[in-house]
């Protein structure tokens, strides 16, 4: 470099400043000779000018991956592994806690919350491939509550900015129904309550699929919704011998953990399929109820579309003159006098005039609507009577009384405590 | 003679933002045109800068004008532009300006009406009159009136800034008068047009938050007041309570105050009010600062269930359904910024709102969206 002196050896001036096992030095570039040598080691009085610099503030955080995010990348990887999910679902999902990590406020969380992001990231893998894993098994698995794995993914996806698509119904029914352990005799399953798995697979399928059509799905947990629809399959390939058994009981042999919504999931799509039972001639006259209709679930299950087509009526125009109406729909009553009857039939032989096709939430009585706030005509610069005021305050014999009944509690409070 | 400090303040202002102009001579004539011209053209720089946005903006160069002043200060244009026939369409409407910067004195108050009308039909009627009493001097004078009268080298009269007001020939009448009404209509309805449905969203909670400016000794405040109670382990504010309007307030020590529950921005500002001067009869130097509302929250129902799979399908990138978490859908509009938590009953919460409009307007928005999913 011109200016910064000659090569004692070649006398060229084309010295350059570099540095050798990170000691700094002066070498020409000509003859290679060094002109001079930085300190290796740095002197104590050297010493005593340098800072502290913390961690964060450093590049280190930038330059290698930090342990606690190799344990959480450990984590992911165990649990893939543990689900059985393919090998493409591990490295998606370990892509993702790196990408979480970057955010600082995912480095500075709580380990907890870092144990949580752990389920996220696999949770989100498993949606983005239809794979139907539920938010309940990872918090069972990493002994997580829900709600704190509520508000980590929540607030995860829109960190991340990722569009994760809804949990696919159709793989959840075959993957939950799989687990229910029906399919072979064992001490605690009688013979007669072993049940193929294709025929309750697929008769669970269209009864989920009913459900979805008939408003029981939407806004509504899924799994207890597929228990339900489980139950009564398997009760309606052989009603003679399984109509004993209770839902409970199904659940307790089959292994499966019952959900508490599923008993109402089961009652309401037992409605449903009442009021489909009531279209059909050969049907109608067996006045069937709750536990005969399980009978004949085969047969309207074959028909259902056209049978929910006729037993329902489309809700949604009905409901904004249904305040004139009597709230007369209910759950498998038949009120053939009121509303229209397309077929025209003498009352008493035709069928039951469509009922709503509502979710269960619109089709309860509604509740008494406390009436508008009269508008008030309040203008925020109202005079404040001083008498007002005083209501809310205590007069100083009150104050006194107060003070003399805290002094009591605290003595109270404190003389169980020996010195 | 001497003005109130308003206009002064403001006049000193505007001669701020504007190039300083002479005392206009007593006789027409004195200005060169080429004088005139260098003004009409100052001016309407600034004009067109501003054009750019929203023409009507253009003599609105002071936001703390007074009535009296805006009015005259919007005369301006109309009468500048008549030697600019081109450019007098930029200043036609005046019905559109954003007026919501007006402090509430002046659009509120409706006496200025009449008297502006009378001075217009005073004008109308002699117009070669030059009323100076009302406008004594130029140094007093809008500068931007006497800027305008100086570009017209027509007449005589329209040297004196008093006649200003009186050059204003009739197709400017219907502008004076959209005037004289705009400052005192709101521009944002406060009623929603709901051109698609009937229904209103109803406000159901206003959060706001008011600064007392003293430091509050919270002991004292629980100890002397009935409605409050206080738990330092639990949370460090006494939580008061007042019976009408219906109301809970969070009052730390610091004298910055939470107050909930009000049905309405009216009702929360007054029982605001009323928790401040309970703390004022407790003995506390309380004021009533910067008080602001932070969030509105309302809710209404569409009548008709919704399909909500089928929303977060099309609207991915706005919707968050989870119904193993939550039975509704979280729909996080983006203009304007709202949250609505829409449910399959057709029941909609929107929250997140500043403003009244908001929530209208967001409403607004949805209802459309909603009634695509209206058929199963």
């Amino acid at each position: 470099m011109p200016g910064r002196g000659r090569c004692p050896d070649c006398g060229s001036t084309e010295l350059v400043e570099d540095s050798h096992y990170s000691q700094s030095q002066l070498v020409c570039s000509d003859c290679g000779c060094v002109v001079t040598e930085g300190v290796l080691t740095t002197t104590f009085s050297d010493e005593g000018n340098l800072r502290e610099v913390t961690y964060s503030r450093s590049t280190g955080e930038n330059e290698q991956i930090s342990r606690s995010q190799q344990r959480g990348l450990r984590r992911v990887r165990d649990l893939c592994r543990v689900l059985q999910l393919p090998p493409t679902f591990e490295d998606t999902a370990v892509a993702y806690y790196q990408q979480a990590y970057r955010h600082s406020g995912i480095r500075a969380a709580r380990l907890q919350k870092k144990e949580v992001l752990v389920g996220c990231c696999v949770l989100i893998t498993c949606r983005q491939h239809n794979w139907p894993l539920t938010m309940g098994a990872i918090c069972t698995l990493l002994y997580a509550d829900l709600d704190v794995f509520s508000s980590i993914y929540m607030q995860i996806v829109k960190l991340l900015g990722l569009d994760v698509p809804s949990l696919c119904l159709a793989e959840l029914v075959k993957t939950y129904c799989s687990s229910f352990k029906l399919f072979q005799a064992s001490p605690s399953v009688p013979a007669k309550y072993v049940e193929d798995k294709e025929k309750m697979l697929s008769r669970t399928l269209q009864l989920v699929e009913l459900a979805n059509e008939t408003w029981l799905v939407t806004g509504r947990h899924p799994l207890p919704v597929i228990t339900a629809a489980t139950f009564l399959a398997w009760q309606s390939l052989q009603p003679a011998d399984r109509l004993s058994c209770s839902l409970a009981r199904f659940c307790k042999l089959a292994n499966v953990d019952l959900p508490y919504p599923a008993s109402s999931r089961l009652q309401e799509l037992l409605a449903v399929l009442l009021r489909m039972a009531e279209q059909l001639a050969w049907l109608r006259v067996l006045r069937l109820d709750k536990r005969s209709v399980v009978k004949h679930i085969g047969d309207l299950l074959q028909h259902r579309h056209s049978l929910v087509r006729l037993a329902f009526r489309d809700g949604t125009a009905e409901v904004e003159t249904r305040g004139k109406e009597p709230p007369a729909w209910g759950q498998g009553q038949r009120e053939g006098e009121v509303g229209n009857n397309s077929l025209g039939l003498p009352q008493g032989k035709r069928p039951a005039s469509p009922a709503l096709l509502l979710p269960p939430c619109m089709l309860k009585p509604p509740k008494p609507i406390c009436p508008a706030p009269p508008v008030s005509t309040v203008t925020g610069d109202e005079n404040i009577s001083d008498s007002e005021i005083e209501q809310y305050l205590r007069t100083p014999q009150e104050v006194r009384d107060f003070q003399r009944a805290q002094a009591a509690r605290q003595a109270a409070t404190s003389v169980p405590n020996p010195p | 003679m001497a003005s109130a400090p308003g206009p002064e303040r403001d006049l000193r202002l505007l001669a701020g933002c504007l190039p300083l102009y002479p005392p206009p001579p007593p006789t027409v004539g004195l200005l060169s045109m080429e004088q005139q011209e260098t003004y009409l053209e100052l001016y309407l720089d600034q004009c067109a800068a501003q054009d750019d946005l929203t023409p009507p903006r253009s003599p609105l160069f002071n936001p703390v004008v007074p009535y009296g002043m805006y009015i005259l200060n919007a005369s301006n244009p109309d009468t500048a532009f008549n030697s600019n026939p081109e450019v007098k369409e930029t200043s036609g409407d005046f019905s559109s300006v954003d007026l919501s910067f007006l402090p509430d004195e002046v659009t509120q108050e409706n006496k200025d009406q009449p008297v502006i009308s009378s001075r217009h039909e005073t004008e109308e009627n002699s117009e070669s009159q030059s009323p100076q009493s009302r406008l004594p001097s130029p140094s007093e004078q809008d500068i931007g009136l006497g800027l305008n009268s100086s570009s017209l080298s027509n007449s005589h009269s329209q040297l004196h800034p008093g006649d200003t007001d009186s050059v204003q020939p009739s197709p400017e009448k219907p502008n004076s008068d959209s005037l004289s009404l705009a400052p005192i209509t709101p521009m944002t309805p406060m009623t929603p047009v709901s051109e698609c449905c009937g229904i209103v969203p109803q406000l159901q909670n206003i959060v706001s938050t008011v600064n007392l400016a003293c430091k509050l000794d919270l002991k004292k405040i629980a100890l002397h007041a009935k409605n409050a109670e206080y738990n330092p382990k639990r949370f460090a504010a006494v939580i008061m309570r007042i019976r009408e309007p219906r109301t809970t307030a969070l009052i730390f020590s610091s004298g910055k105050m939470v107050c909930t529950g009000a049905k309405s921005e009216e009702q929360s500002r007054l029982a605001a009010r009323k928790y401040a001067r309970v703390v004022q009869k407790l003995g506390f130097p309380a004021r009533f600062l910067d008080f602001k509302i932070q969030n509105m929250v309302g809710s209404c129902d569409v009548r008709f269930p919704i399909r909500l799979e089928g929303l977060v399908l099309t609207h991915q990138q706005f919707s968050s359904y989870e119904p193993e978490l939550f039975p509704g859908l979280i729909y996080r509009m983006v203009k304007p910024r709202i949250v609505l938590l829409i449910f399959v009953s057709g029941k909609v919460v929107l929250t997140g709102a500043k403003e009244r409009s908001e929530i209208y307007e967001a409403f607004e928005n949805i209802y459309p969206i909603l009634k695509g999913f209206k058929k199963a």
